[in-house]
């Protein structure tokens, strides 16, 4: 019934006035296309589906603000964090934490509005899973930062974070009708496991670059800002092999589940889509880093290397084959 | 009123073997102070620390500096060796304001030692115990401290090792997260790689070994820091196992060569190697830094830490004179509001004597109707007289610029008028 209603509100929303009650008008007569008789159940679905499109109103209008309100919340955290990052302000270190935890707030309440308002979690086109990707990051982020209590590194990760959802709101569209296949809970669990890979590798690969730079500053004894503020080299290589065991454990688990769900979506599988032999790379990849690190003992410079070759690996999948090849990771 | 004036010795005056002379412990201090509160001083705090010792006293009227001189000289019993010119004195505001800077940490040898404050802090619980404190040096000590506690919040005068091996422990507290399960292997026993233990272990190392040529040079050490010798010939293998290696052996050749902390490297599976080589000439060889994941420093660059920190640490002192200043200010602002309304108090009070004094001598003179009437006349033109100084004197303690003026006028006013001895109620000793 609910997903019927849904349809309809969204058919109507397409062709008809944004008046509810002219709405729902619409909706009785659809729903008693036959009889032109009203009676007082009508009343019953006149009310229901009156509360239900108002509700829907609140949501699209909720939406609406918060499309374009989360990346400017995203900027003056990045801006508070590059404050006192770079210019040691005070003030600006004390309102960060509470600012951030006001946006990744916020862009859960996005993420719940987004899915209520278009009847599917926001995981279907790339500029969805990008505001997906930049509250992953923000989260992980948040959860690194309460660990371990070290609160200067949050400019150079929520910056990815700010990047990411900048590019969402901009492009992200208000699908209403999505395919059918993109409807199953299985893909839901292979999105969100193989979303939560990314982002450990993205988080790997930020801390991975901040290592880079603090173990160039030590080596070359140019002790800037880099140096005062940062953690130490030790704890900045934990937080990047932390985040990258979590990114491919989590990322193993993403394709497992993408090979179950496949032959099951699909009635001619291939193989042979552009994004799964990128994410295969990918994954090969980042097991011969572990490898590597396990077997050879590769530590700090190396593996942090590697760490951001991987990403750059990632980025490329998530950019050229997402724009460029098509395949059936293609849903519109 | 009472005056405040300082006596100190430093490192600015006297070379150390004058200031141990004249360094007091905590009962010498004690016993200073009771003696100087019997006869010299109302209120008296004594620091001493390694590179001063100071005295800080008030009195209505203070005595001469150099008596005060001769009677700590005397007191430490180190006639003959220290002299006036060792002393430096300051009265009233600049005496204020040396304490500051010195609670500040900009008058100690190593600019921004924070050391300083806890001595003063000191002191002052000490003068607190013999009820050495009136209201005037209470107030002193408490915005000395307030003025160390605004310097270290709010300026970088402290931060930044200025040591060499300070500036080591730094180093390895930028590579490791946690030194506690960590190693420190310590080749040679020289003075600088010594202390640089020391701190390692202040800062909870988690363990030490030593390596020494004379292996009993290595026991004595060990004993004294706890830890294991390592045989000087073992040396490749004890470096497997540490990651901090501080060495400091006086040797025409290298004794660490790249070939072999390669090999080390790869047996230690590339966890970081931190090696600081304060040997002159240099132990280990400078190619070493060019591996991967090996931290070397030599005194030379150690040397450019801690000289970027100390001019970093000079680039803060405007700030700290700034916030000096202002707490000077304040300081004065806070003596003034006490002694102001007394000292027009006092004033009046002598006119009035004086009138009062006249009146009645020659009050026969006149005829009773107007006796009444002189008193009112006599008054009147007291009055007149007094309410242009004593505006002036009110706003002038008002406006926080002129506190200097304002302290001086005062001065000059109890001198010219001989209420220089009257005692103040703010002011004095309980």
């Amino acid at each position: 019934m609910c997903k019927s209603f849904s349809l309809l509100v969204a058919a109507l929303e397409r062709n008809f006035s944004r008046e509810p009650s002219a709405r729902c008008w619409m909706i009785l007569r659809r729903e008693k296309p036959t009889t032109g008789f009203i009676f007082s159940s009508d009343f019953v679905i006149f009310s229901t589906a009156k509360s239900f499109i108002e509700a829907c109103m609140f949501l699209q209008t909720s939406v609406d603000v918060l499309v374009v309100a989360m990346p400017l919340f995203y900027g003056v955290v990045v801006f508070l964090y590059a404050l006192s990052f770079f210019r040691e302000s005070a003030l600006a270190a004390r309102l960060k934490p509470v600012l951030l935890r006001i946006t990744v707030f916020l862009h859960l309440l996005y993420i719940l509005a987004r899915t209520a308002a278009f009847d599917h979690p926001p995981i279907t086109t790339v500029y969805e899973i990008m505001t997906i990707l930049a509250a992953c990051i923000a989260v992980g982020y948040l959860y690194i930062e309460m660990r371990t209590r070290a609160r200067n590194t949050g400019f150079f990760i929520l910056l990815l974070a700010f990047i990411f959802q900048l590019a969402s709101s901009m492009f992200i569209k208000d699908l209403i009708e999505i395919e059918p296949v993109l409807r199953s809970r299985l893909l839901g669990f292979h999105v969100s496991a193989t979303l939560l890979g990314y982002t450990g590798i993205s988080l790997s690969a930020a801390y991975g670059f901040l290592y880079l730079m603090l173990y160039h500053e030590i080596k070359s004894s140019r002790f800037g800002v880099i140096y005062k503020r940062l953690p130490n080299l030790e704890m900045l290589e934990q937080m990047s092999t932390n985040s990258e065991m979590f990114g491919f454990l989590t990322l193993s688990v993403g394709i497992a589940i993408g090979f179950f769900w496949l032959p099951l979506a699909f009635d001619n599988v291939s193989y042979w889509d552009p994004k799964l032999i990128g994410t295969l790379f990918i994954w090969v990849l980042y097991l011969i880093g572990i490898v590597a690190k396990r077997r050879f003992g590769w530590q700090g410079r190396k593996m942090m290397i590697v760490s951001l070759v991987g990403f750059g690996f990632v980025f490329l999948s998530m950019t050229l084959i997402n724009f460029g090849l098509s395949g059936f990771h293609k849903f519109h | 009123m009472s005056e405040l004036l300082s006596i100190g010795i430093s490192h600015h005056t006297a070379s150390v073997d004058i200031r141990e002379k004249m360094w007091l412990n905590i009962d010498e201090t004690k016993e200073a102070v009771s003696h100087l509160l019997k006869k010299r001083f109302q209120e008296c705090v004594v620091i001493s620390t390694c590179n001063r010792t100071e005295l800080y006293g008030t009195a209505s009227a203070l005595p001469d500096p150099s008596d005060v001189q001769r009677f700590l000289i005397d007191f430490k019993k180190a006639t003959g060796s220290v002299r006036d010119e060792h002393f430096t004195n300051a009265i009233g505001t600049n005496a204020v304001s040396h304490l500051f800077r010195v609670a500040a940490g900009i008058e100690s040898q190593v600019i921004g030692d924070i050391q300083i404050l806890n001595q003063v802090k000191e002191s002052f619980q000490i003068s607190r115990e013999l009820d050495a404190l009136g209201p005037l040096l209470n107030h002193l000590m408490q915005s000395a401290l307030h003025v160390g506690k605004r310097v270290r919040t709010e300026t970088q005068i402290c931060e930044g090792a200025v040591s060499i091996s300070y500036a080591a422990v730094e180093l390895a507290n930028k590579i490791f997260a946690d030194l506690s399960k960590k190693a420190v292997l310590l080749i040679g026993a020289g003075e600088t790689g010594e202390l640089t233990l020391k701190h390692l272990i202040g800062r909870g190392i988690g363990s030490v070994k030593v390596a020494n040529r004379t292996r009993e040079k290595a026991d004595e050490l060990v004993t004294r820091m706890s830890g294991s010798v390592v045989d000087y010939k073992d040396l490749q293998e004890a470096l497997r196992s540490v990651d901090i290696v501080i060495s400091s052996v006086t040797s025409p050749s290298y004794i660490v060569q790249p070939q072999h902390v390669q090999s080390v490297m790869k047996q230690r599976s590339h966890n970081p190697l931190f090696i600081i080589d304060i040997g002159v000439p240099r132990n280990v060889d400078p190619r070493c830094k060019k591996i991967d994941n090996v931290f070397l420093y030599d005194i030379d660059s150690l040397h450019t830490i801690v000289e970027r920190n100390v001019d970093h640490r000079r680039d803060e002192l405007p700030k700290v004179k700034d916030i000096i200043e202002e707490e000077v200010n304040a300081f004065i602002k806070w003596q003034n509001s006490l002694s102001v309304g007394p000292t027009i108090h006092d004033l009046r009070n002598v006119f009035e004597s004086i009138r009062a004094e006249e009146v009645e001598k020659n009050i026969n003179r006149f005829s009773p109707d107007d006796r009444q009437l002189i008193d009112i006349v006599t008054k009147r033109i007291i009055n007149k007289i007094l309410h242009q100084p004593t505006t002036a004197l009110k706003d002038g303690a008002e406006d926080q610029g002129r506190n200097k003026e304002t302290l001086q006028r005062i001065n000059a006013l109890r001198e010219l008028f001989g209420i220089a001895g009257h005692k103040l109620n703010g002011n004095e000793k309980r």
